[in-house]
């Protein structure tokens, strides 16, 4: 008896240490592609340039001018706002959406998911490429108008400007918000809601008081999710943004290209980095379990 | 029988709000992209023109020895990382749902990390790392940045399949007298086949786009996202377009292909087999 218990316990003990070997390559992984470079991003940002070198001290100063030069605090705040404003924007559009799919259609609803999905997937180059045409003094809406007579030299209004760049964000944050909101407007039991109507409420009672804080966990994470994705972009901005529609992620990059101050980069990348943990940290405590990437 | 009469009267028409507003945000979300397939056969370099639809910006583009070998970049690159990430992602998720140890719901957000911080963080972040250790940007420098996001890509679509699978056919096999690596091989394995396939393509299909990672980590070898954005610097030409569609019309057969390998009926046609 004694025997076989033993051997029982050696199996799982074997059993485990398979899996602890499974879990070697990850292990290594998440050393060599995340904390390690993200620690040495952080030790950068103590250090100083001096020239075209990078000396070897260990100094606050990088985090200090971030704090007494307003340009860049101020930048931060300018694109804090643009990023809250695309996740608005984004959920406006993707709530609907989410509840649309997931509650009112059954016959197409995998093709109708798929098809928000799909543009996740689709090179978002291409999708920014799309923007500018639309918005371009030689773009589509530009065309339209001339073509129409209404106005006689194309417009300059469209692109180059705030609204371009939280447009296009926004245009690209819509299926980041509709999947956690999907899932959570989905798993709400049917019953609930009939228990809400026999009982006597509306169709917009049975909203505000069942469907919608049901679904509050989704909105978060999606809120999150599309907020993250909006402060941290450079691309898009730099593409559609202009002077005016300039954002955090553009001073961050110019310190590694033009500026050539990697130190302050690095202090401007990790000041992002602890912005976006917090973040993060808030989606886990009020938002959806579910990974957003998940089948 | 006058109950039921009853109540299909009162279900009176309502107007569909709820759908013309959705087909108008499926509209929004899929006209940008009609827009740049439709320029690239316009015949005119700079408007929209239907007058002349052509086919000679493809043609260019099989002439533009530079961004042909951009391409084949892109491919290297995206088939090295999508590679490693499937070898690294399917062992981590077998970690992840057999393992216990302090700290796993740690380790499973620091996994994910790649997928949700900005792209610009790994970015800087992987580019110190590499000067620190004197490694030249190269395609070495930019495979591994593609290794960061696609791995939790294949590692959270293989968990999620493990966890609905459970461990009930593993040990049926096992007391039919199977080995733990027939195991493995004869139902494991196939049973997470297609997930491994649906994830690859998706972390293929992100990889083959990439730029935001890719534009720290590159330095004169270019993959095809940075060469098409270094084009648009002097403008969107009709080989811009051209070479858009090229892309839209791959990424959608390989989100096809996802699509198909993936979710719960992928699995059960092999358990089926």
């Amino acid at each position: 008896m004694a025997l076989t218990k033993n051997l029982a316990k050696q199996k799982l003990k074997e059993k485990k240490q398979k899996s602890f070997i499974a879990g070697i390559p990850i292990t290594v992984w998440l050393f060599i592609i995340v904390l390690v470079p993200v620690f040495l991003m952080f030790v950068m940002s103590f250090r100083q340039k001096s020239g075209y070198e990078i000396l070897n001290v260990f100094t606050i100063s990088n985090y200090l001018e971030f704090f007494r030069n307003d340009t860049f605090w101020r930048l931060l705040l300018k694109s804090f706002r643009m990023a809250f404003m695309v996740s608005i924007s984004a959920i406006i559009t993707g709530y609907p959406l989410a509840y649309f799919v997931s509650r009112r259609l059954r016959r197409f609803r995998n093709l109708f998911y798929m098809l928000i999905i799909t543009p996740l997937w689709v090179s978002y180059l291409v999708r920014i490429i799309a923007w500018r045409t639309i918005l371009g003094n030689r773009g589509l809406i530009n065309t339209a108008l001339l073509n129409l007579g209404i106005i006689k030299e194309p417009l300059s209004i469209f692109l180059y400007n705030q609204a371009s760049v939280v447009l296009t964000l926004t245009y690209i944050a819509i299926p980041f918000v509709f999947i956690p909101l999907y899932t959570a407007l989905e798993k709400i039991p049917n019953n609930l809601i009939d228990a809400a109507r026999d009982l006597g409420a509306s169709e917009a009672r049975t909203f505000i008081n069942v469907i919608f804080p049901l679904s509050l966990p989704g909105l978060v994470t999606g809120f999150m999710l599309s907020f993250i994705i909006a402060l941290g972009d450079y691309i898009i901005p730099a593409q559609l943004g202009g002077n005016a529609g300039i954002m955090y992620g553009n001073v961050v990059w110019a310190q590694f290209g033009g500026a050539f101050n990697w130190p302050f980069g690095a202090a401007l990348g990790f000041i992002l980095f602890f912005i976006a943990a917090v973040v993060l940290v808030i989606a886990q405590i009020f938002g959806s379990k579910e990974g957003i990437f998940a089948e | 029988m006058l109950n039921v009469l009853l109540l299909k009267e009162k279900k009176k028409f309502k107007f569909p709000y709820l759908g013309i507003y959705s087909m108008l945000i499926y509209l929004f979300l899929y006209i940008p992209l009609i827009v740049v397939v439709l320029f690239s056969f316009s015949g005119t370099k700079s408007t929209v023109s239907f007058s002349s639809v052509t086919i000679k910006w493809y043609q260019e583009l099989l002439k533009n020895s530079s961004l042909l070998s951009s391409l084949l970049h892109s491919l290297q690159v995206s088939l090295t990382a999508v590679f490693i990430a499937v070898i690294i992602g399917t062992s981590g998720a077998f970690f992840i749902v057999r393992a216990n140890f302090p700290g796993k719901r740690l380790f499973i957000t620091l996994a994910q990390l790649p997928i949700i911080l900005p792209g610009i963080i790994i970015g800087i972040a992987m580019l110190i790392f590499f000067i620190n250790l004197n490694i030249p940007l190269s395609m070495f420098t930019i495979t591994m940045g593609h290794v960061s996001f696609t791995t939790p890509v294949i590692m959270f679509q293989v968990t999620s399949r493990l966890l609905r699978l459970g461990r009930t056919y593993e040990d049926a096999a096992k007391d039919l007298g199977a080995n733990p690596i027939k195991t493995l091989f004869l139902v494991t394995i196939p049973m997470i086949k297609t997930a491994i396939i649906g994830g690859a393509l998706l972390a293929f299909a992100m990889s083959f786009d990439e730029i935001i990672i890719t534009y720290f980590l590159t330095g004169s070898w270019t993959t095809l996202p940075v060469f098409i954005y270094g084009m648009m610097r002097f403008g969107l030409s009709p080989q811009v377009y051209a070479i858009s569609t090229v892309i839209l019309f791959f990424s959608l057969i390989i989100i096809f292909f996802m699509a198909r390998f993936t979710g719960t009926r992928a699995e059960e046609l092999e358990v089926k087999k």
